[in-house]
């Protein structure tokens, strides 16, 4: 409850102010009236008094009997209210009558009215004219005091008083009735609309009681709208209760699958731990029979080339021989690479990748050193990133840009740092061969030329080792180029939280 | 008793109250007074409608003997009616005379025939009036007195006024002092 009044209480002011109001006018217009009547009652009575004594004064004067009318006059001694009286002729007293105590009427301020009475004041005069058989015979009037009537008055408004009191009090009683009928109604709805709301019990309902038609139908409506919200809350429930099963389900079905999925990346670790194990032995193993044939082809070149014993023929072959298996022996020795970049665990430290970069750039130079390369590293590089390994990745990313420069006059590698999404981003970007940018998906596989072997060398599993690493590392890698204006990789090193 | 009251208490009062004083010390005013008490008592008395009067017979005030009032009477009369009548004033020497008249004056020159003129109009609706003194008590029906302040007062004898079923209204009778003709019987005894 706020400071606002509440509906009985201001119901109750309302008909206490609007009886309150209807008995105060109600007061006022009986004591107005009742003041008209005791002054017009007043008159009336003084009137037919003075017409009385008019007419009985009217021989005494007619005989000049001046005590007989005041004897006459004398009479009003019985009316305390009468002030004084008199009896002019031809502008003199002729007879006057005062009440004790009270001022002597002057004969002066008598004669000028000729209206048959006046009020001022607190007093009352009324003339009449005394006469026989129409004879004018003088003026008679008689004055009276009309203190009385405001003694009357004032009783009057007392009584008034007495009975406007218990009236109001009366009314006081009666405005509690629609207190009862109205207030009651309204307070038990909105204590059940707060223990509705309070505790979601929305199968409570109003009892409809005999009160005001709009209270009832306030009841009955807010009833309804209880059947409405119990309804629609019943739905959300089932709603709900549905949608909870469903992710229950939901759920229910994922751990399965994730567990499904777990189980098969154990599986697939387990495949591919045994893959690498088999790649590498595999290797390992074929580089045993290789450099056999490779050192017999060799020697057999030697000893018996220069004796003549072979023909140029069979040196031509030897030499193909040679030539096959020093390439077999660089694939070996590229997938034993990669398998070990798997199977070494990361060391993470502070690298300074500027003389990293520096370092394999100046060891390509030195082996190629018929080409000229613009090599430009942005100083300062630094990252978190397992060294050997990030060496690993800038010897394929150079390697491969100082490969696929070699048929550009003025070739020029790139290396640096930009960032995206607060992250620092690595780049290698030369203005070589570039690639087709549809291809750049399957740049990153192993085995994957897409240049022919006859114009760039290459065994096809660089790019794979680099992907391997920066995955490692948590990183991403990328590429974009296109053919025949260079390629650019970027790649992150994770590993920044 | 309550008139006599009255009567002394004005001496006493007389001072706090205002009262037109009419001088009637000369004979000529006091006539004055007289007419036009005389005429007045006219207007204040009924007479029988038995006397089959209608308003074209004039009102006859007759002046039984020496005519007291010179030409008051008549002027102040003059224009003057009574029930719609015109007043005539006559002079009467003789009782008799009266018996036509309506009202009859008793001059103070007729005291000594006094007994024979009331006999005469005795049970008569002839309105009697007097300055003779004692005449209401005497058996005349209204008699004029002179106060000793030079006043004129009337007494009236009641049972002499209603025995021919004449009517004095109370507004006459209560300025009058009211005597019984039972010593004017007594003096005729």
């Amino acid at each position: 409850m706020s400071s606002s009044l509440s509906i009985g209480r201001q119901l109750a002011w309302l008909s206490v102010v609007s009886s309150g109001a209807a008995l105060l006018a109600a007061s006022l217009a009986l004591l107005y009236f009742q003041l008209q009547e005791v002054r017009s009652g007043t008159l009336v009575r003084l009137e037919s008094v003075t017409d009385l004594i008019a007419f009985n004064i009217a021989s005494a004067v007619d005989f000049n009997d001046a005590q007989a009318a005041t004897a006459i006059l004398s009479a009003l001694k019985t009316r305390p209210a009468v002030i004084s009286a008199g009896v002019v002729v031809k502008g003199r007293v002729f007879a006057g009558y005062s009440r004790p105590g009270a001022r002597v009427a002057e004969g002066g301020d008598l004669l000028m009215t000729s209206a048959a009475s006046r009020f001022k004041e607190q007093e009352l005069t009324v003339y009449r004219r005394i006469s026989s058989e129409g004879r004018p015979l003088g003026m008679l009037f008689i004055r009276v005091d009309l203190s009385d009537i405001g003694q009357t008055w004032r009783r009057f408004a007392l009584i008034t008083g007495l009975v406007a009191i218990p009236a109001l009090l009366i009314a006081i009683l009666i405005s509690q009735l629609p207190r009862r009928a109205i207030s009651r109604p309204i307070l038990k709805l909105a204590s059940l609309a707060a223990a509705v709301s309070d505790r979601k019990d929305y199968s409570v309902r109003a009892p409809t009681v005999k009160s005001a038609a709009e209270i009832e139908q306030l009841v009955i409506t807010f009833n309804q709208m209880l059947t409405e919200i119990q309804g629609q809350h019943a739905e959300i429930e089932e709603a709900r209760a549905k949608l909870e099963q469903r992710v229950i389900d939901r759920t229910r079905e994922l751990e399965a699958r994730t567990e499904q999925l777990e189980e098969r990346g154990r599986e697939l670790a387990a495949a591919n731990g045994e893959l690498e194990a088999f790649s590498y032995s595999v290797s390992h193993d074929l580089r045993a029979p290789l450099r056999a044939i490779d050192g017999f082809s060799k020697a057999l070149l030697s000893e018996y080339g220069e004796d003549r014993k072979l023909d140029q023929r069979g040196i031509h072959f030897l030499a193909r021989v040679r030539a096959g298996t020093q390439r077999m022996s660089l694939l070996i020795d590229d997938m034993l690479h990669l398998a070990q970049v798997t199977r070494r665990p990361l060391e993470r430290s502070d690298v300074d990748v500027t003389a990293v970069a520096a370092e394999v750039a100046a060891e390509l130079a030195r082996r190629n050193s018929d080409r000229l390369v613009r090599c430009t590293i942005e100083p300062d590089l630094r990252a978190s990133a397992d060294s050997h390994l990030l060496t690993i990745v800038f010897e394929n990313l150079l390697g491969n840009a100082w490969k696929f420069t070699g048929l550009q006059e003025d070739a020029r590698i790139d290396v640096g740092q930009t960032s995206a999404g607060g992250e620092p981003v690595f780049f290698v970007r030369d203005n070589g061969a570039g690639f087709d940018a549809a291809y750049a998906d399957r740049l990153f596989s192993p085995f994957q030329r897409l240049h022919d072997e006859s114009e760039f060398e290459g065994t096809g599993i660089g790019l794979a080792t680099v992907k391997r690493i920066i995955t490692r590392h948590g990183g991403l890698v990328s590429a974009e180029g296109k053919e025949g204006s260079g390629a650019t990789f970027y790649f992150t090193l994770g590993g920044m939280s | 008793m309550q008139r006599r009251m009255l009567w002394r208490g004005s001496f006493l009062m007389a001072a706090g109250l205002f009262i037109a004083r009419i001088g009637v010390a000369a004979t000529g005013a006091e006539y004055q007074v007289k007419a036009a008490f005389i005429y007045k008592f006219a207007t204040y008395v009924r007479w029988p409608a038995t006397t089959g009067v209608d308003v074209n017979t004039p009102f006859v005030i007759g002046v039984l003997g020496k005519d007291p009032f010179g030409s008051a009477l008549s002027e102040v009369v003059r224009g003057q009616s009574v029930q719609g009548r015109v007043i005539v004033i006559r002079n009467i020497g003789r009782p008799e005379e009266a018996l036509r008249c309506d009202l009859v004056f008793v001059s103070s020159s007729e005291r000594s025939n006094l007994q024979q003129i009331l006999a005469a109009l005795r049970g008569v609706p002839v309105l009697t009036v007097s300055d003779v003194d004692q005449f209401a008590e005497q058996g005349g029906m209204i008699g004029l007195v002179t106060t000793e302040d030079d006043h004129i007062r009337f007494s009236i004898n009641k049972a002499a006024i209603e025995r021919p079923g004449l009517r004095a209204s109370s507004q006459l009778l209560q300025l009058a002092r009211i005597v019984g003709d039972a010593e004017a019987d007594r003096g005729r005894h």
